[in-house]
């Protein structure tokens, strides 16, 4: 996994091979599948190269198929669905082994005003205050030094640190039991392309979202037993913002049912702009309770 | 469009083309432009059937590309993108004179248990109390409240109010609104029935909470749903009571977003929606 900015920088660059047709490398990583934000971000760039630069991204809604094989490149083939006036859509399948792993279809448009409204950020504790998700890894005991010194080398590129959650730090608020918060920014600067910003975002938008799934049930991702997996991802993107400045992610879980559970989260900047809200269902399955 | 719900189960029930294609009806309508639910809920129909009965659909994202157009019946055409040991997974093109209007994926999963957990229902006045959503467009003055009324008849809608009026006061959600739905009689038992039937309704009111917020009238306002996506997380029917509590966190763009949760009259979650559409200020 990128160890940097500029290694993350790089992941996002996909090389072209054909007209709608591009090549995403892979990161050097320990992990056993494709991170799925890596996949959401490179077939985001691959969509995006194929649209005029005048249209924004601001939607993308995707599903994982298959889990993806960190050893071989994925091939992005996009699919032009609509070039319109104001708006314009792709589809872009993942494939590896000749078989699609993944597809998303992101919707792009031509700026233009409007309404405006958004919700408020919540009252949190400033980033600084927040403690790095390297600690609590590392503090959740069950892992040896070995495995905690990986986990941070594989997350390098993103800087997290935890608010709170529904069952520590949060304000109590017992009609909404599963919510998680945190700070996040890439590590490093990115540069000024705006769509390189939003590609971070998605990148690092998949990380810790079903974490918040769990919250009620006194388990992690990583606890003995877990099976979990994203199902879909979606993102919408509302306003301009820097991934490599701090946003706050505020994850909330509605429901969980059925093995799945489903977080709902809220991007906001350190000035309290809404950047963008995100959505995913994941398998979250425990071998001894199905 | 359906009067009364068993027009509904029929708009639903599509015509068999060949393998993995089939044709939706349309209904009688004098809308411009078929509605999104009625395409939403069919497309839904025509993955289902694709699909081994022993897989319940838990999610759909879809997209709507181009107006359609009521004049003519729709064209499903299903693509099986997997056939998993627990998930399968659709993709459904929704055709009209040779040109996609809409894209839909679906994924279904065999029935497991797992971890359980839910939001709180929030606190609201039952059905009874809210106001019929016809007569309050009557009472605004909307001068085709007729004929919504009759566009709408086989659905029951009870506004129980926005955030600008009628809501408890919550500063941090400035777009809100909340209702209850259901259809007017019984369906059939069969629960892709109720699904589709909750589909189709879902894309009725929820571009409307990004307009909550805004002191402006709907006619002055183009709206078109760009997307739709809708997650299953229990079973229930839809010809009984839900709330609709639906919350834009955003509007910028000319785009609102709107997110809604699914509460049967008990309190149960049973669905989690959202769309973000088209919210233009005419300039006429």
């Amino acid at each position: 996994m990128p160890a940097s900015a500029d290694e993350l920088v790089a992941l996002l660059d996909l090389e072209d091979l054909d007209v709608d047709l591009f090549r995403g490398r892979q990161p050097e990583t320990s992990l056993q599948r494709v991170f799925g934000g890596q996949v959401a971000a490179q077939a985001l760039i691959a969509g995006a190269r194929t649209v005029d630069p005048a249209f924004v991204t601001h939607s993308l809604h995707s599903y994982f198929l298959l889990p993806g094989d960190t050893a071989v490149p994925i091939i992005y083939d996009v699919e032009r669905l609509r070039d319109g006036r104001s708006f314009a859509t792709r589809r872009v399948v993942a494939r590896q082994h000749g078989r699609p792993i993944y597809y998303l279809t992101a919707n792009f448009q031509r700026p233009e005003e409007g309404f405006d409204h958004q919700d408020v950020m919540p009252d949190v504790i400033p980033p600084e205050e927040g403690i790095d998700l390297a600690e609590i890894f590392r503090a959740r005991g069950a892992v040896s030094a070995a495995a905690s010194k990986e986990w941070e080398r594989e997350w390098a590129a993103l800087d997290v640190r935890y608010v709170g959650d529904s069952r520590r730090g949060l304000p109590e608020d017992p009609t909404r039991p599963a919510r998680v918060r945190l700070w996040i920014r890439v590590n490093g600067e990115i540069g000024d392309d705006p769509l390189q910003h939003l590609a971070a975002f998605t990148y690092a938008s998949d990380m810790t979202l079903l974490g918040s799934t769990l919250v009620p049930h006194g388990v992690n991702v990583s606890s003995p037993g877990m099976q979990v997996a994203s199902l879909d991802h979606t993102v919408w993107f509302h306003r301009p913002f820097r991934a490599d400045r701090w946003w706050l992610y505020d994850q909330e879980s509605p429901s969980a049912s059925g093995g799945r559970g489903l977080a709902v989260a809220r991007g906001f900047t350190q000035d309290g702009t809404l950047g963008a809200t995100v959505a995913q269902e994941g398998l979250i399955r425990h071998r001894d309770r199905s | 469009m359906p009067n009364v719900a068993r027009d509904l189960v029929e708009l639903l029930d599509l015509e068999h083309l060949d393998v993995d294609l089939f044709r939706g009806r349309q209904a009688d309508t004098s809308r411009e432009r078929v509605y999104g639910g009625q395409v939403a809920a069919q497309a839904l129909i025509a993955g289902v059937r694709t699909v081994d009965p022993g897989y319940a659909a838990h999610s759909l994202h879809s997209y709507f590309l181009l107006p359609g157009d009521t004049q003519v019946p729709i064209v499903y055409d299903v693509e099986r993108i997997r056939d998993g040991r627990s998930f399968a997974t659709r993709r459904v093109v929704a055709r009209q004179h040779g040109r996609a209007i809409y894209y839909l994926t679906a994924s279904f999963q065999r029935a497991e248990d797992g971890f359980d957990h839910q939001d709180e229902m929030p606190d609201v006045p039952g059905p009874e109390e809210g106001v019929d959503m016809i007569g309050l467009m009557r009472s605004g003055g909307a001068p085709d409240a007729d004929a919504l009324a009759r566009e709408w008849a086989a659905l029951e809608a009870r506004h129980i109010g926005t955030s600008r009026h009628g809501l408890p006061e919550d500063p941090a959600h400035p777009s809100r609104a909340r209702m209850w739905i259901r259809v007017g009689d019984r369906l059939p038992d069969d629960p892709v029935v109720h699904l589709a039937a909750f589909t189709y309704a879902s894309d009725m009111s929820l571009l409307g909470a990004s307009l909550a917020a805004h002191r402006t009238n709907p006619t002055k306002v183009q709206m078109a749903s760009l997307d739709h996506t809708l997650w299953f997380h229990r079973p229930f029917r839809a010809d009984e009571w839900w709330l609709y509590d639906q919350v834009s966190p955003s509007a910028s763009g000319a785009r609102g977003v709107s997110l809604a949760r699914v509460f049967t009259q008990d309190g149960r979650l049973v669905a989690s929606a959202a769309q973000e559409g088209l919210i233009r200020p005419r300039r006429d």
